[in-house]
């Protein structure tokens, strides 16, 4: 069952600040979190969260298109890495 | 010879009866297995790929000849289809494989070694790097130009400049 939209995205509280800190800051830090269950927000883009999967921390950099998802989509819990072959890696 | 050779795909079971297989294929895009012929086996012999279906194709010898029949298909389950690594096409800037990434020796900024790569993610939220480090805790930053500023491929060693980390957990009570 969908959210009550009058509720507005769940995210806890104490992110919005030290995400705020974070940006006021300026500097390129990640910001390690265990909260996966927090919504993305569009004040978060631009930062680089550590989000925990329960082993380690995975970087998350939050874009755009990411507004709205959950942190924890972007962090699984199970990884395959597959094999190699000819895929490749855009530098950021 | 195994340095330079990357594993494309794996012949799966036989497919009917007229020397079709099944074959996982590895590539980013499956179909695109076929452009890479001729693929090498583990023995050293040359196979061609023809798709036949989705995930079934028809696999001929350096001479041309198809695989015949089930029987020789069956000989085939499992083997492991390669291709050398100066056949890739060259990747576009700031791209690179994953199979000249990984295995590389990671660098601080001042060159002392920091460890190896051992893999690399992407889980829709940028790609990043895993460094192995030895008697300690593997460290993952983030594939940019401020965190990895240098991949030297031919060199086998990548830059790394771990971002800073900041902890945010929820206060107690």
């Amino acid at each position: 069952m969908a959210r009550s939209v009058w509720k507005g995205p769940f995210v806890d509280g104490f992110m919005l600040t030290k995400a705020e800190k974070a940006r006021s800051s300026g500097r390129n830090e990640i910001i390690k979190i265990w909260s996966r269950r927090s919504t993305i927000l569009p004040q978060f883009v631009g930062l680089t969260f550590g989000v925990y999967n329960g082993h380690k921390f995975l970087p998350v950099q939050v874009n755009e298109n990411m507004v709205g998802h959950k942190f924890g989509e972007f962090s699984p819990t199970r990884t395959f890495t597959g094999h190699a072959a000819d895929k490749k890696a855009k530098r950021g | 010879m195994a340095d330079t050779r990357i594993l494309m795909g794996v012949v799966g079971r036989p497919h009917g009866v007229r020397g079709l297989v099944h074959v996982h294929s590895y590539t980013a895009e499956p179909a695109d297995l076929a452009r890479y012929n001729p693929l090498l086996d583990d023995a050293g012999r040359a196979w061609s790929l023809a798709w036949r279906g989705e995930g079934v194709a028809e696999l001929r010898d350096a001479a041309g000849r198809p695989v015949a029949d089930r029987n020789q298909a069956e000989r085939l389950v499992n083997a492991r289809l390669y291709v050398d690594r100066a056949r890739l096409p060259k990747p576009d800037a700031e791209e690179f494989y994953l199979a000249d990434l990984v295995g590389l020796e990671a660098r601080d900024a001042a060159g002392l070694r920091l460890g190896q790569v051992a893999a690399v993610h992407d889980y829709g939220a940028g790609t990043s790097l895993e460094i192995e480090r030895a008697a300690l805790s593997p460290v993952i930053v983030p594939f940019t130009r401020d965190a990895v500023p240098d991949v030297d491929v031919a060199s086998g060693y990548v830059t790394v400049v771990p971002p800073s980390e900041i902890e945010l957990r929820e206060a107690a009570g």
